[in-house]
């Protein structure tokens, strides 16, 4: 399928480093033992965590949309994946600049070393972002259904 | 004063190419009223939104409880105003020079509901519709500002509609 919708390594590289680390972080919050959570700042660790629920949710949906979409609807997938490289962007920012006083992340299990990914993650999104913007149309060929 | 060089046929076909296919006059898109009126909309709500945020912090409105204030609630008031103005610089700049508008709103667009988002997440346990009503009002009707912005996404006219010329 890829043939035709000529896309760079890159693309696909980037596509799998981002599958890769939120598959990692599904695992991570999924199974995270409850007696790892630090004593201190409980209510901080309890809100973040159901913040971090809420957002793995609509995570896990647009894992499962994607495909979908880059593969049968194609012309929507450049918006789709600026959508999602914009969400990925505003949930760093909103989570180092704005809510640093109000939400935690526990520093225990693989939560650290997850969290800390993040940045390669957000630049494979930008990658592919930049690679279904700017690529050259092809002349003569359909792509859309 | 016509230069007697040149006859009508000439001097018509010269006037008529340069003010059709050779004027820079032409060479924008036209967004549609509609358009327009929802992009006015949103900078309205946005610069409101913002004023208030910044009434809010400095005290100058009064609300029936005062303490979620202190929960943490002020700061995040605070960059969220801030990356909003931001935001809407770059919306109205992207629109003038209609040059990456739709990225940009869709930008904005997911801002908003992230943080939307947060807040229904985050604050919903300790802070009440009535405490502050003006910021309900913003709060309930955040998802017509998304709307808009959603709206304002599709109609928005990229490229100049190719016309053949049937005069010529």
């Amino acid at each position: 399928m890829s043939h035709y919708l000529e896309l760079s390594k890159f693309f696909w590289l980037s596509m799998s480093i981002t599958y890769a680390f939120y598959f990692s972080k599904l695992y991570t919050y999924l199974t995270i033992p409850e007696l790892n959570v630090e004593l201190n700042n409980v209510d901080q660790i309890i809100i973040t965590m159901k913040l971090a629920t809420v957002r793995l949710g609509i995570v896990a949906m647009v894992l499962s949309v994607y495909p979908v979409i880059l593969f049968r609807f194609f012309k929507y997938a450049k918006y789709l994946t600026v959508a999602l490289t914009a969400l990925a962007v505003a949930i760093y920012i909103d989570d180092v600049f704005v809510l640093t006083d109000v939400i935690q992340y526990p520093d225990s299990g693989l939560i650290p070393l997850i969290e800390s990914f993040r940045p390669i993650m957000i630049t494979c999104l930008l990658l592919m972002s930049i690679e279904l913007t700017f690529r050259p149309v092809p002349v003569g060929l359909y792509y859309e259904k | 004063m016509k230069n007697k060089n040149i006859n009508d046929l000439e001097l018509s076909t010269i006037l008529g190419t340069a003010s059709d296919e050779f004027s820079n006059d032409k060479n924008y898109v036209v967004q549609s009223f509609t358009f327009r009126l929802t992009l006015s909309f949103i900078n309205l709500y946005a610069l409101i939104l913002i004023a208030l945020f910044f009434m809010v912090k400095g005290n100058l409105v009064l609300g029936i409880n005062n303490n979620f204030l202190e929960t943490g609630f002020l700061s995040v008031l605070n960059s969220r105003a801030s990356l909003i103005f931001l935001l809407l610089i770059s919306l109205n700049i992207s629109a003038y020079f209609n040059l990456g508008f739709k990225y940009v709103c869709l930008t904005m667009m997911v801002y908003m509901i992230n943080s939307a988002i947060d807040n229904a997440v985050l604050f919903s346990s300790f802070m009440h519709l009535t405490d502050r009503p003006y910021i309900s009002v913003f709060n309930v009707t955040r998802p017509l500002f998304i709307i808009s912005l959603f709206w304002v996404f599709i109609i928005h006219k990229d490229k100049k509609k190719i016309t053949k010329n049937l005069y010529y």
